[in-house]
């Protein structure tokens, strides 16, 4: 087990540059996932890490020591990808064995008929089948042993995968997308085996995704990419209340967070749809959003800042998202409510809707978050830090 | 209807043309000479009863056969007994003409030597051929490294060049060597086959690159994941490529014909065919069909087996 570090590391595809400078320390047995769009990088970092795709510049340490320049096999990595990339032509139980049988047979040990009569080859062959077994018992594939993954379920090669990759104690294990391919049931129970594992080996994990529940249940930090770049990394509870950027505050959270222009009037003070709030933001500010969760905002009585009407209703069961068009917005207001409200929230109901300026993200024109607010009227001088 | 009956009609027609030397070889196999030369007896001759005159030549009886048989025809003077023997010897030597040309085949001329030579340098050809045309068609498929493309152009330039434009300064290079006349000088020249590169080269893009790069992961050398990987998820496009190399090569005249000079225990079945050449009295057709007949059948039986790869494999890569 070792920690990652990554420094500066760039990389240019012909003229596209797809990563620009990236770094991050990940300690020794943290579970760390990239997120990001599509096509915003995080394969190719990932690979560059495993040493199967050469950065254009910077550099990747593995435990302490710079990895330039060593083969992929040689960095001791697991890797789970996208793809699964089992070997078709082997049974599941050899393939969760190939790991094992590279590394700790020597040549002439794995030689196909004559190579099981070399002296301790007998008692290694051993060794590699306990470890197998115990790797499918974990991972409840135990009884597929003998097939073909042609024969097997999504979900099944999924976990052979999963075990080839875990069989071994590399320095660390890196997974592309892992569940992408699985059905929602499955998806859910894997991802708990997997945070089950990780709290188990208490390895170093960097965990590849673009979905952001599964990234926010099973990280200690998510690092959340854009455009070649990453732009927070941190706890996921950090990066979902307390975004640094605006792209990080509407790429993390579903339904999306609101986001709603602000007008700067006197003093910095802020107000929304002509509705002054009690938040005021350094002079000099423009173009200023206010960002609110679905949970922010509260149903209020006549006079609360944003009126609308009730267009449409999403039951998740144990939550109610209500789509609220408030005249003068482009983007329509989502507000969380809980089912019992549902009776209220009737179609085409006109509500009002309030919140606490104390849980009002606020964005600059560039999109970085403003910390430095003040509440304008009754406490000019005291500093509230949100 | 009448367009369908048209189509069966030119594919017969042109199946006939193309079993018909092979109806002639089987039929003239089991034939005798003269229904041979007069073209007559149907497809297997009437198979009477004939005379093999080379037999009965070698044993006419001289003084001493007589002198030893007097005792076996008592009672006759020397005349009548070289009478008798010679018809006994001509009862020993007449047989059916298939068996005849069967025979001669594989007594005249050591057909079964021949028969494992083709076995021998065939299957040396095909194994050197994928040690070398593997890692060349990974290289190709899979690496990234400066100048790949255009030596991949070269391979295709490769294709172009026949046999007969280099046959003579490979033939020199032979000589030069001292290397006619041996094994080497039959399956040396065909190591590097550009069409198999070529063939498993396409095969290859179509492997998924994770799947190298989970080789790659598991601690697998470059080499390893050839053996280990390409090979054998390669076995349907190298099992094409092993047909058309082992057809090529068995049925091969030109280049044995070549290296291979005098030395009959090199020769390959092709060779093997030149025994029935025609000499002063004429050729042997029979005997010589009949040795044909025996070259091709494992070929056939091969192809049988494996026809569903064969035409599998013609699809894969493209070529007809
Ligand atoms: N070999 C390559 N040559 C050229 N461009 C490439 C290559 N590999 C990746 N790219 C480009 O680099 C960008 C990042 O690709 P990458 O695979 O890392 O995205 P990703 O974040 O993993 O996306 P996804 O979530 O869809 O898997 C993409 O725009 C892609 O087109
Ligand atoms: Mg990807």
């Amino acid at each position: 087990m070792a920690g990652l570090i990554l420094r500066q590391i760039a990389k240019t595809f012909g003229e596209t540059r797809v990563l620009r400078g990236i770094s991050l320390d990940i300690a020794d047995g943290e579970f760390v996932s990239l997120v990001g769009p599509s096509g915003c990088g995080k394969s190719t970092l990932l690979r560059i890490i495993a040493g199967l795709e050469a950065q254009s510049s910077g550099e990747v340490l593995i435990g302490g020591e710079d990895v330039t320049g060593v083969r992929a096999s040689d960095r001791n990595l697991s890797m789970v990808f996208q793809s699964y990339a089992l070997y078709p032509h082997l049974t599941v139980g050899e393939n969760i064995a190939v790991p094992l049988r590279m590394r700790q047979l020597t040549a002439a040990q794995r030689l196909p008929v004559i190579g099981s009569l070399m002296p301790g080859a007998r008692a290694r062959g051993r060794e590699i089948a306990g470890a197998v077994s115990e790797a499918a018992r974990t991972l409840d594939i135990d009884g597929l042993l003998e097939r073909k993954p042609g024969q097997l379920s999504g979900g099944q090669r999924q976990r052979v995968a999963l075990g080839r990759a875990l069989v071994r104690e590399p320095a660390a294990f890196l997974l592309d997308e892992p569940l992408s391919n699985l059905d929602a049931k499955l998806r859910v129970h894997t991802r708990a085996e997997i945070a089950e594992l990780h709290r188990q080996l208490r390895a170093t994990f960097v965990y590849v995704t673009h979905d952001q529940v599964e990234a926010m249940t099973m990280s200690d930090r998510i690092a959340v990419m854009m455009g070649g770049e990453i732009l927070q990394c941190a706890a996921p509870g950090v990066v979902y209340d307390d975004p640094e950027d605006l792209r990080v505050a509407e790429f993390i959270g579903s339904p999306k967070i609101n986001l709603l222009p602000a007008d700067v009037g006197d003093g910095g003070r802020l107000s929304v749809m002509g509705h002054p709030l009690d938040l005021a933001v350094p002079s000099g500010a423009r173009g200023v959003r206010i960002g609110l969760r679905p949970e922010a905002l509260v149903v209020a009585d006549a006079g609360a800042p944003l009126v609308g009407r009730v267009v449409h209703f999403e039951n998740l069961g144990s939550d109610l998202f209500a789509q609220v068009a408030v005249p003068g917005l482009e983007d329509r207001v989502v507000l969380r409510a809980s089912p019992r409200m549902r009776s209220s929230l009737r179609l085409d109901a006109t509500v009002a809707l309030s919140f606490d300026p104390a849980a009002a993200l606020v964005f600059d024109g560039a999109g970085k978050r403003l910390r430095d607010l003040r509440r304008p009227a009754a406490n000019r001088h005291r500093e509230a830090v949100l | 209807m009448t367009r369908e009956w048209w189509k069966h009609l030119v594919l017969i027609l042109g199946a006939l043309i193309v079993i018909a030397p092979f109806y002639t070889m089987v039929s003239y196999s089991f034939k005798s000479p003269g229904e041979i030369d007069r073209g007559e007896g149907g497809f297997f001759g009437r198979q009477e009863l004939m005379v093999d005159e080379k037999c009965v030549k070698l044993r006419d009886p001289n003084r001493d056969d007589i002198a030893a048989a007097s005792a076996r025809f008592p009672g006759m003077d020397d005349n009548a007994i070289r009478k008798a023997l010679a018809s006994e010897a001509e009862a020993d030597c007449s047989m059916r003409p298939a068996v005849y040309n069967y025979s001669q085949a594989f007594t005249q001329a050591p057909l079964l030597r021949y028969l494992a030579n083709g076995v021998i340098v065939t299957l040396s050809i095909f194994a050197l051929q994928v040690v070398v045309a593997l890692p060349a068609a990974y290289a190709l498929a899979k690496l990234r490294f400066w100048g790949r493309e255009a030596v991949f152009g070269l391979v295709l330039f490769c294709l172009l060049i026949p046999v007969h434009a280099v046959a003579l300064p490979l033939y020199i290079g032979l000589a030069k060597l001292g290397l006619t006349n041996t094994y080497a000088a039959l399956v040396v020249p065909w190591t590097i086959s550009v069409f198999g590169i070529f063939l498993m080269r396409q095969f290859f893009l179509t492997v998924p690159d994770d799947l190298i790069d989970a080789g790659r992961m598991d601690g697998m050398s470059e080499f390893a994941i050839v053996w280990r990987i390409m090979l054998p998820t390669a076995i349907p496009a190298l099992l094409a490529f092993a047909i058309f190399s082992v057809v090529a090569h068995w049925n091969d005249y030109f280049w044995p014909r070549i290296v291979v000079t005098g030395n009959r225990d090199l020769f390959t079945p092709p060779l093997g065919l030149r025994e029935f050449k025609g000499g002063a009295d004429g050729s042997m057709f029979g005997p010589m069909m009949a040795s044909a007949t025996v070259i091709v059948t494992p070929l056939i039986v091969a192809f049988l087996l494996a026809q569903r790869r064969f035409i599998e494999g013609i699809t894969l890569s493209g070529m007809k």
